[in-house]
């Protein structure tokens, strides 16, 4: 499973690498109106060719924000498996 | 697929709400399985927390007659008004006057973590198994009932009852058919921050209150009126919470782009208050986010998504119970999980988990004095209204009806009805109350 990291900008927190990808996009789907990039504090999205992919999940923290905003219907959401993703002793 | 256990009850979900049923299941005797996705309950639930008093009075009895892990007493609202970055008017007028406050409290800060495992213990103490770092990733169904669900490591876990409490995301529900993902107008994403502060500052500084900030959209410093969160710093025991939160889309349709969460903190952290007071006196500690499901109560098709099915009930953030002005979701999230307890304990004893039979658990959420009025209360989607007329008064005119001392206008009925229906359940009950409040407070100090 590797060494959880952390990121300076994102103090607090600790994330467990996770064996495989938890949100996708649909290319079918998507219209590429951007609004997965606009609610996504942890930097997921990038549009190319005017469709949305997943850049890194690296800094993800699981609030489902993108799935609630797409109305395509491109998102598709789950959990990292295991139980991983981000810690946190703060919130 | 491998074959795993069978239990009478499943909840998923060890935050708030899935501990409090599934310790009530397993007092009854009910075999019960509380799985978690995290490592530790609590862990991804994100929250500034304050639980007010009546999740504690009306929720159930052993967490008011325990001692659960609170950080601070809260007897008071603090609305601070900013203009030009600076503080120019403060309406308090919402608080227990002391001697009273801060002994007896409107709330109890508390971190998470700490709390959701406290509770979860209490499941486990009542005979309720826990698994940790175990998500359940679909539903096992069966003649269109639900029957377990599969968990990430690819295990059938099967039960009678479903209970499902995994929050606002809530993926089982999706995946049973019985839910849509809720609508991204009823939907808040937080932006929070943790900073340690020492004790007397914290006493000096905001004493038991809770810290609202207000000001018109101009000021850049909140997310436009009426579409987001104040400001609200929260005192914990050697820390504070802080949080500014906006819709990720507005009722006329547009889009908002929450990245001006950051943009909102920067000139937060340029007002006289933030800057003369907090800032010298704290040092950062985490930064975090997360989604609330605050509106769901305020649009009918929202409130009227199913709240069971077949062989499944659902609780709490899952089941839309967030209230819409004063955003707390805990007091609801134990209600809802004590009703549908008692509502799976019932059906596993008539040996009937059909929808028609669990649509009880329905009806009486909706006649818990509580619940509707939490959920359909649009003082703080009102506040828009102040936003599109430019008036600063009444900006602050809502402001009280929401957060001040008018806020008892619409609170106090409810918790009236509440109070008379415990007491006239058992009159003792007051003595309990009243040494919860002394309890907590020797917790604390
Ligand atoms: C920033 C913020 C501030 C808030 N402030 C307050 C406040 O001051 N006062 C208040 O009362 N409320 C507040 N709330 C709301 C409160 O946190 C929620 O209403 C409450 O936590 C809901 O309880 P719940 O049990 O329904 O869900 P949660 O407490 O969210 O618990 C869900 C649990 O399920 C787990 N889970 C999810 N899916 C799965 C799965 N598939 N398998 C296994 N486990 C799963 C999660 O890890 C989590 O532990 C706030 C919320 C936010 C976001
Ligand atoms: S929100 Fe949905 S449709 Fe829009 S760009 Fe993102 S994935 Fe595509
Ligand atoms: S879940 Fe939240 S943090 Fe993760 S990709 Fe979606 S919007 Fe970004």
């Amino acid at each position: 499973m590797g060494h959880p990291y952390s990121f300076e900008e994102i103090p607090g927190v600790t994330w467990i690498p996770v064996p495989e990808p938890f949100i996708s996009v649909d290319a079918s789907r998507c219209t590429g109106c951007g609004d997965c990039v606009r609610v996504c504090l942890g930097d997921v999205f990038r549009l190319r060719n005017e469709k949305a992919e997943v850049a890194s999940l690296d800094r993800c923290m699981e609030c489902a924000a993108c799935l609630f905003i797409c109305e395509a219907g491109a998102i598709h959401f789950s959990w990292p498996a295991r139980g991983s993703g981000y810690r946190s002793e703060w919130g | 697929m491998m074959a795993g256990a069978e239990y009478d009850v499943i909840v998923v979900g060890a935050g708030f709400g899935g501990p409090v049923a599934a310790r009530e299941c397993a007092q009854a005797g009910l075999s019960t399985l509380l799985l978690e996705r995290a490592s530790t309950p609590g862990q991804k639930v994100i929250s500034s927390c304050t639980i007010p008093f009546y999740g504690f009075l009306f929720g159930p009895e052993w967490i008011r007659n325990g001692e659960p892990p609170i950080e601070r007493p809260i007897s008071g609202i603090r609305n601070i008004f900013i203009r030009d970055g600076k503080t120019y008017r403060v309406d308090n007028s919402f608080r227990v006057p002391a001697p009273l406050g801060p002994r007896i409290a409107i709330g109890y800060t508390v971190y998470c973590r700490p709390f959701c495992t406290w509770l979860a213990e209490r499941a486990v103490e009542a005979g309720a198994e826990l698994r940790t770092s175990t998500a359940a990733v679909d539903v096992i169904k069966e003649g269109g009932a639900v029957r377990g669900v599969i968990t990430d490591g690819g295990e059938e876990l099967r039960c009678r009852i479903l209970i499902d409490a995994e929050g606002v995301q809530n993926l089982v529900a999706t995946r049973a058919g019985i839910r849509k993902p809720y609508r991204p107008e009823v939907i808040e994403l937080c932006l929070l921050y943790d900073f340690e502060m020492g004790k007397e500052d914290i006493d000096r500084v905001c004493g038991y209150n809770l810290e609202y900030f207000w000001a018109m959209p101009e000021e850049g410093m909140i997310a436009p009126l009426g579409r987001g969160s104040a400001v609200y710093i929260f005192p914990y025991r050697e820390s504070i919470h802080m949080t500014i939160g906006q819709f990720l889309k507005a009722d006329d349709g547009e889009v908002l782009n929450v990245k001006l969460l950051d943009r909102y903190y920067e000139k937060f952290f340029q007002t006289d208050r933030w800057r003369d007071l907090y800032e010298p006196r704290v040092k950062l500690r985490a930064r975090i986010w997360d989604t609330c499901p605050i509106y769901a109560g305020l649009y009918p098709d929202q409130r009227n998504m199913p709240t069971f099915g077949e062989g499944i009930l659902l609780l709490g953030d899952a089941a839309g119970l967030e209230a819409a002005a004063i955003a707390d979701g805990v007091p609801t999230a134990w209600f809802s999980a004590q009703i549908a307890a008692q509502t799976a304990i019932e059906s596993l004893r008539a040996g009937d988990t059909s929808a028609s039979f669990l649509s009880r658990y329905d009806r009486r959420l909706r006649e818990h004095p509580l619940i509707t009025a939490l959920i359909s209360d649009p003082h703080r989607r009102d506040l828009a209204q102040a936003a599109k007329s430019g008036d600063e008064a009444e900006m602050r005119r809502r402001v009280n009806r929401g957060w001040g001392i008018r806020l008892m206008g619409h609170l106090a009925p409810p918790v009236m009805r509440a109070v008379y229906r415990e007491i006239r359940r058992d009159a003792r009950v007051v003595k309990s109350w009243l040494d919860m409040f002394n309890r907590y407070w020797r917790l604390y100090a």
